[in-house]
């Protein structure tokens, strides 16, 4: 049984007038188990792996390598299925036309998935809205399911589909699943994978080359076989009259959940965070409050992890207003480095934005702020990875130039990266 | 192989059905649970509490039936005892009963450098109240042996009060519990108030001079007694040290006691010095008292609170109130009586403070500030479930002449 504790970290002190209420919550999950085996109910995997055209040989053959790693990787007993995807959807594995889509993992099942797998031809186009949406459905055809993952492979644009396409499909798989997105080579959209990945609370991030997919997938799916509890939502009430301002996880990667939520009990707001193993996540909740005079305490929200109908754990977020400055000046250390790597995440990705539209003086001045903060909040990684497209002057002060010639794999490895955090120092 | 085809790279699956699902909606699920009980409804906005005492409504943070009570056994007798803003527990208590013309107000006070005082003085504060219930003299005989009896029937309570103090706290633990007591007992206009340590009784009539019927005993007022002015004896470090007070480690345990007739309407208090800190003369008291038209003794000890606690609310408060008025509702006019309160029967054999036995009733930090800053001195561990079971001997009756 996995076991959660989790703490609190803000100034409960507001001055008189005051309404803003910033707080941290750190959950830690321990003893996570494994997915599928924790008694929580059966888990779910779903590899789909872009068989387009543009793949080419050399990517067509990494892929189908990753794609056998990755069914190596599933553990048996779990419920999966293969996804071929071009211009359209095809369930490559299990080949069943209707009824139950997915099968549990076991020795044949696996050799035989391994069969269709290596089948794999590239040709065709890319929709990945249709893909989303067959992994969907072959989800919902296996009710015991609990945990819902899948792994998504692409190299290239959403041609086939219009953006309103690929939204409405998004939009209708939130909560249904989560997706690890991966793309490979340099011809995909960042912003359009990170769209499906941060929806389907999962992660972007990009491919070097070929020889690297088999371990990337092997990667993804071992995490995905460690995470023993399928789902978890972050429960916000807040007090009559309250609103809730964001509620965003910040570590380890910026994703904003505010849109999220939904109303489960009265004032109180539940927002997804899908599954857990052992890890550590950070939340920042943000809520304004009535006005109250001096000398009040209230509880400003109260926050909870849970499973269903079972609180994992609790924080409580306070509000004293106050009238001693030294007590109400002071901004928690978390919340001001989180609302740092908040503002990082945003200035690296309207940095670039900017810079692919040709507008280098925007681009100059959100890089050259990305740089100061990443300097500030002691983010190492962000701070290598402007290096690449930046030439940078001076960090403290922001001072930047663009780069004349930079890689396209720099920019979007910079690009995936934006919403990894540091944790606070020290 | 392949029955779309070799392009193809699987098969085209349709879902049988495609029900949407329904999330559950699960209510707030209780975490964990505190030793003494909240209220049953939020005091804010009336709304239910969290077992954390949270308002599940309006998020205000209601304190526990130890923290803060109020009761009202009449309509002419109630208090209210409140933690105040800065002590972490409420380690005052009080008792009261009231049937007829007849009342019984008992405030108490735990030594908060001691281990256990709020079990302490809840346990004194009930045993003392219960017996003098059960057996305050009626009425019987001459005045003075009226008086005389009465003198010990309050000697009585105080001694069970101790024996309840003892038998309800761990003798083991570092710095025995202790209690201060404040009696102030009500049988018609005739008032008879009885104390040990610095709680107090004042009388506060409508019209007429308003009286401190008790005298502490403190290091305060020792120093008065030997001529400091009461402001500054009273703000010096030493002011909270009590020299006498209820516990294992008491040396002397009988009270002050005093009595008076009123001869008019008006207002008897019984209180804890977290309300007289902030008004300490009987003048300064009834200019708090009658600053708002009389109100239900319920309302004035609500607001006798609330106003210790608008002024820091820098101790626990207890406050005990009972509206005296003459029998038959006689307005004005009547005799004026001695309003003077005399000391009943004096203990002759030992002086009356003894000042070599000290017992800092809390530390100040230094002295221009030890009014505001009394310490808390002592480790949160366990704390002892409320409520206290009275003391072995607290439901015998003593039978007076």
């Amino acid at each position: 049984m996995a076991i959660f504790t989790s703490m609190v970290y803000q100034n409960e002190f507001l001055a008189d007038g005051n309404t803003d209420v910033n707080a941290i919550i750190r959950i830690d999950c321990a003893e996570a188990g494994v997915a599928g085996q924790s008694g929580a109910g059966d888990v779910g995997e779903i590899v789909i792996v872009d068989t387009s055209a543009s793949m080419g040989l050399i990517n067509m053959q990494a892929a189908k390598d990753a794609a056998m790693v990755a069914v190596d990787t599933i553990l048996d007993g779990t419920y999966f299925s293969i996804i071929a995807g071009n211009h359209s959807a095809y369930l490559a594995f299990p080949r069943v036309t209707s009824g139950p889509g997915m099968v549990r993992m076991s020795p044949s099942t696996r050799a035989t998935a391994k069969q269709a797998i290596a089948a794999f031809r590239a040709d065709g186009g890319t929709a990945m809205g249709s893909w989303l949406l067959l992994a969907r459905s072959l989800f919902r055809s296996i009710p015991s399911l609990a945990g819902k993952h899948a792994i998504l492979l692409t190299d290239g644009e959403n041609h086939n589909e219009s953006v309103v396409q690929l939204d409405a499909a998004i939009r209708q798989c939130l909560g249904e699943f989560q997706a690890d997105c991966r793309g490979i080579g340099v011809e995909w959209q960042v912003s359009e994978i990170r769209k499906i990945a941060t929806s389907l609370l999962g992660t972007v991030d990009v491919i070097p080359g070929p020889a690297d997919l088999p371990r990337v997938f092997q990667e993804l799916i071992a995490r995905s076989m460690s995470r023993g509890v399928p789902d978890a939502q972050l429960r916000v009430w807040v007090p009559q009259g309250a609103q809730i301002l964001f509620v965003r996880q910040v570590s380890p990667t910026v994703e904003d959940l505010t849109a999220r939520g939904t109303g489960v009990a009265p004032l109180t707001m539940a927002f997804p965070t899908g599954a857990w193993g052992d890890e550590s996540r950070d939340y920042h909740i943000a809520v304004r409050l009535p006005a109250k005079e001096v000398g009040t305490e209230q509880l400003a929200a109260r926050l909870q992890l849970a499973a269903g109908a079972s609180v994992l754990t609790q924080g409580l977020v306070k509000a004293k207003w106050s009238s001693d400055a030294s007590l109400t000046a002071r901004i928690s250390p978390e919340v001001a480095h989180y609302t740092g790597q908040t503002e990082l995440a945003a200035a690296i990705q309207d940095g670039l934005a900017a810079k692919a539209a040709g507008d280098d003086r925007t681009a100059t001045a959100k890089l050259g702020r990305a740089v100061q903060l990443a300097q500030a909040t002691g983010n190492a990684e962000a701070t290598t990875k402007l290096g690449k497209v930046v030439d940078i002057a001076d960090a403290a002060t922001g001072t930047v130039r663009l780069k004349k010639n930079v890689e396209k794999a720099d920019e979007m490895a910079l690009d995936t990266a934006s919403t990894r955090t540091t944790r606070i120092r020290g | 192989m392949n029955i779309f085809g070799h392009d193809a790279p699987g098969v085209e699956w349709t879902p049988d059905s495609d029900s949407e699902e329904t999330m559950p909606v699960m209510p707030l699920a209780p975490t964990r649970l505190h030793v003494d009980p909240y209220p049953p409804a939020c005091p804010s906005c009336g709304g239910e509490l969290g077992v954390d005492g949270y308002c599940l409504t309006c998020g205000a943070k209601a304190k526990t039936l130890r923290e803060h009570y109020e009761m009202a056994p009449s309509d002419w007798v109630a208090g209210v005892c409140d933690i105040g803003r800065v002590h972490p527990h409420n380690e005052d208590s009080l008792d009261c009963k009231a049937l007829d013309g007849r009342a019984i107000l008992v405030v108490c006070d735990g030594v908060t450098t001691s281990y256990g005082s709020d079990v302490a003085s809840m346990a004194a504060a009930r045993t003392a109240c219960e017996f003098l219930w059960m057996s305050t003299p009626q009425g019987l005989g001459t005045p003075e042996s009226r008086e005389a009896a009465v003198s010990a029937t309050l000697k009585e309570a105080v001694a069970r009060a101790n024996e309840a103090v003892i038998a309800t706290t761990d003798p083991s633990a570092p710095g025995s519990a202790a209690a201060t007591i404040a009696i102030g007992l009500v049988e018609g206009m005739d008032i008879v108030a009885a104390s040990l340590g610095d709680s107090r009784v004042y009388w506060l009539p409508d019209s007429g001079e308003p009286v401190l019927v008790t005298k502490d005993h403190s290091l305060a007022q020792a120093a008065i007694d030997s001529g400091t002015a009461r402001a500054a004896a009273e703000s010096a470090a030493f002011a909270h040290t009590i020299t006498k007070w209820l516990g294992a480690d008491a040396q002397d345990i009988d009270p002050y006691i005093a009595s008076l007739v009123a001869g008019s309407p008006g207002w008897l208090i019984v209180c804890s010095d977290g309300l007289w800190n902030y008004a300490s003369t009987a003048a300064a008291l009834a200019r708090v008292v009658f600053a708002e038209p009389s109100s239900t003794p319920i309302q004035l000890a609500d607001r006798l609170v609330a106003w210790a606690n608008e002024k820091g609310g820098h101790d626990n408060i207890t406050v005990a109130c009972a509206r005296v008025i003459p029998p038959e509702e006689v307005p004005a006019a009547e005799e004026s009586s001695e309003e003077i309160p005399k000391e009943v029967a004096p203990d002759d054999s030992a002086p009356e403070r003894d000042t070599t036995v000290l017992r800092p009733k809390s530390v100040p930090t230094d002295e221009t500030e030890q009014r505001d800053d009394e310490t808390e001195q002592r480790d949160d561990v366990t704390r002892p479930d409320i409520p206290v079971t009275p003391g072995p001997a607290s439901q015998t009756t003593l039978t007076t002449e």
